[in-house]
């Protein structure tokens, strides 16, 4: 591994120039918090986190219309990090301790299962291509979702788009790559590698895409080979067309992404929250969730600002007191810069 | 930081930042101490002359009550034998305060007095007084245990006594006793058992070789290898390569996604020792458990740290948010 | 969030299959890749497994991932 680093400095000094790689998967900006990999980088490498957190990207309306209905008494399931982020309204733990049924699940299995008690259960469906696929399936078994799906590539190329930030290189979500494969990242002129968990796995990763700086490349390669196959798995791509259309998307720190959302298909739809809870969505007021607070996550997760450039980071949002998704989600930039200094 | 939100919420009994900062705002009214002593640490001092008396106490709800390895009634009598244990005090009794939901079932309540009564013979510890209650159904959670206990010292271990140049020193693989009880609450099938026993015996033999001693409860290695750092004014590496943890530990932390830093043990102690005692301390207790091992080492400054395979630096911290309810 | 961890298939009853990731067993739904068998090693997010992984790739990830490595 030192010898890894060594070519990653070598190569850095060969180039000159100052590089910003952009890593986009919440897992690897934990992995590389965790190893302190941005003090080892060369000088003239940036590392910066993108949108990579599906509990980050969450709109505030998103939140605020799932938290009125545990508050309005339907029981409500998600996956764990989802529970504590505030919106207008609270969080959905905060809903839990005023007394609503709120679950916390690791596998989409276990809501399943909870809906035999539970009948008028929901469960909050959120993630990228990686969970759509277990989403399919559940609703297909008759379990009712409000989905905030998303696509993930959208994003990618809307802050190339965007271009508000100067993005030399991408590392690619490692199993986001698993489910949709090599291809969809072509569609993207700029250096790429998919990058796999383990730390040894991102230093690779970085240095073949400062290799592909320096030799002027922009492909996508995949370093990942011992799980991401070039066809990703089209079982699991199949069962997410199945049940989900391609709508717009909205996303926090974006806005509206088109193309970017996975919205349950009209023959399912007796199992969308948004249509059998249409009355009670109705009557939430989201005004509120559309101001604009001091809280930078949004521009945080577009890779404009770090999380100490935030003026709460720290100061009123903390890890006991989160103001921002950002700083929920244990793989939120925020969380990783509170939690590992 | 204090909370913004008036109410006592779950975090606040993870053993993390939010239970140590209740602890002292609790502590800041109850300032009252008399003569008594290391009121903050494991158990409180009373200086009798030629030796010291120490009391303790503890609460315990476990979710599942029976798991692999004991039940809640085993780690509430070594919990609190473990605490006596680790001031360096030789347990003289035991109190058994115990609440039941109504409709608890007769035959496990009995199940969970005959675990204690197991290692009260075995030990040579009574109990020897105690209260039952009992809360209509939904009001409580099966059962809650508390056990207090009293000992004498002929010297107390404090955990503030870590010197620079010391080691850390593990009595074993940590956070067997999480792995045990999240196996069962989850369904996930494992070979391990809770680590939860009794440590009296392995400190009767080493206690007056450490310079400070915790046993990584709730809260796990970080909550207390940083107390230990604190309370000693001395900067703590631990080093990665050397990490207590089985690999059933480390895949059950990555499935669950719950850092293994705060995974608790319920039968092992952590402790800094110096130069000279070293090899004799690993020697006593490898006797007892093949896994004791060197950690980490102190140095002058502050903070605990882990320095990384790759050889970066991460600092280690009271472990924050949510962490896991209902273990011990 | 992004966690995903490599297991071996123990046994497999229809779409579901045991998998012992290393020393840890449980449940894993395999209805997203239906040609899995005995004795391969799948990597498993939020309880399905996602993905076929060659064994020397497995038990390579699975040394990564131990302590005192």
């Amino acid at each position: 591994m030192k010898m890894i680093i060594e070519e990653i400095n070598k190569i850095a000094e060969k180039i000159k120039r100052d590089i910003s790689l952009m890593e986009v998967c919440g897992t690897h900006t934990e992995v590389i918090a965790r190893h302190g990999l941005r003090e080892l980088m060369p000088k003239n490498v940036k590392l910066t986190t993108g949108p990579g957190c599906p509990v980050c990207v969450t709109s505030q309306e998103d939140i605020d219309a799932i938290v009125n209905l545990a508050l309005s008494g339907i029981p409500i399931a998600t996956y764990g990090d989802m529970m504590r982020v505030p919106g207008y309204y609270g969080s959905l733990d905060q809903a839990r301790e005023k007394g609503s049924l709120v679950f916390s699940v690791y596998s989409i299995e276990d809501a399943l299962k909870l809906q035999k008690n539970y009948t008028n259960l929901v469960f909050f469906g959120l993630g990228f291509e990686t969970t759509a696929p277990m989403t399919a399936y559940a609703i297909k078994k008759g379990l009712t979702v409000y989905s905030i799906h998303k696509l993930f590539l959208p994003a990618m190329q809307a802050l190339l788009k965007i271009g508000e930030l100067k993005i030399d290189g991408f590392l690619c979500p490692g199993h986001v790559s698993t489910i949709i494969g090599v291809e969809p990242y072509k569609s993207m002129k700029v250096s790429q590698v998919i990058a796999g968990f383990e730390v040894e796995d991102i230093l690779v990763a970085i240095y073949m895409l400062l290799k592909q700086i320096f030799d002027n490349k922009t492909i996508v390669e995949n370093e990942y080979l011992r799980l991401v196959k070039k066809q990703g798995n089209p079982k699991a791509r199949r069962e997410i067309f199945d049940v989900f259309d391609i709508t717009d998307g909205n996303w926090r720190g974006f806005g509206v992404i088109p193309q970017s959302g996975l919205e349950i298909k009209n023959k399912y739809k007796k199992f969308n929250a948004k249509i059998k809870y249409k009355k009670i969505l109705d009557q939430v007021d989201f005004s509120f969730s559309r101001k604009l607070t001091s809280c930078k996550c949004g521009e945080i997760i577009r890779g404009l600002k770090s999380p100490q450039e935030c003026p709460l980071f720290k100061k009123v949002c903390t890890s006991e007191n989160p103001i921002g998704p950002c700083m929920v989600s244990m793989e939120g930039a925020c969380n990783v810069k509170y939690r590992y200094n | 930081m204090k909370s913004l939100n008036n109410n006592i919420t779950l975090d606040h009994g993870s053993g993390g930042y939010a239970s140590w900062e209740l602890l002292k705002e609790i502590r800041g009214i109850l300032k009252f101490k008399d003569k008594w002593q290391n009121t903050e640490d494991d158990g409180a001092v009373f200086d009798l002359g030629k030796e010291k008396l120490v009391f303790t106490t503890d609460a315990f709800i476990v979710d599942p009550i029976f798991f692999p390895g004991g039940d809640i009634g085993k780690i509430a009598i070594c919990g609190t034998i473990n605490d006596l244990a680790v001031m360096g005090a030789k347990p003289l009794g035991i109190s058994l305060s115990i609440v039941i939901e109504e409709g608890f079932s007769r035959t496990d309540l009995m199940k969970i007095i005959s675990s204690i009564n197991k290692i009260s013979v075995q030990l040579g510890v009574p109990i020897v007084t105690g209260d039952t209650k009992v809360l209509e159904k939904g009001k409580i959670d099966k059962i809650e245990i508390t056990t207090s206990g009293v000992g004498l010292a002929k010297k107390i271990i404090q955990n503030n006594g870590a010197m620079a140049g010391d080691f850390i020193i593990v009595s074993g693989d940590l956070g067997e006793h999480t792995v045990a009880v999240l196996s069962k609450r989850f369904n996930y099938q494992t070979n391990i058992k809770s680590d939860s026993k009794s440590l009296n015996k392995e400190l009767e033999l080493v206690g007056k070789h450490l310079n400070a001693c915790k046993d990584p409860t709730r809260g796990g290695l970080s909550a207390n290898i940083v107390e230990i750092a604190k309370k000693s004014k001395v900067k703590i590496i631990l080093d990665e390569k050397l990490l207590p943890y089985k690999k059933e530990t480390i895949a059950l932390s990555e499935l669950l996604g719950i850092d293994f830093f705060s995974f608790a043990s319920e039968g092992r102690f952590i402790s800094s020792v110096s130069l000279k005692n070293v090899n004799k301390v690993l020697k006593i207790l490898k006797e007892f458990n093949q896994e004791a091992k060197i950690i980490g080492r102190t140095e002058k400054g502050e903070g605990v740290f882990l320095k990384t395979k790759l050889g970066s630096f991460r600092q280690i911290e009271m472990p924050r948010g949510k962490l896991i309810p209902r273990i011990c | 969030m992004c966690l995903a961890f490599p297991g071996k298939i123990i046994s497999i009853n229809k779409n579901s299959a045991m998998v012992d990731f290393n020393g840890i067993k449980k449940e894993i739904n395999i209805s997203l890749t239906p040609d899995v068998k005995k004795n391969d090693y799948v990597v498993v997010h939020t309880g399905f497994a996602i993905q076929k992984m060659g064994k020397q790739d497995a038990k390579e990830a699975l040394k990564l991932s131990s302590p005192s490595f």
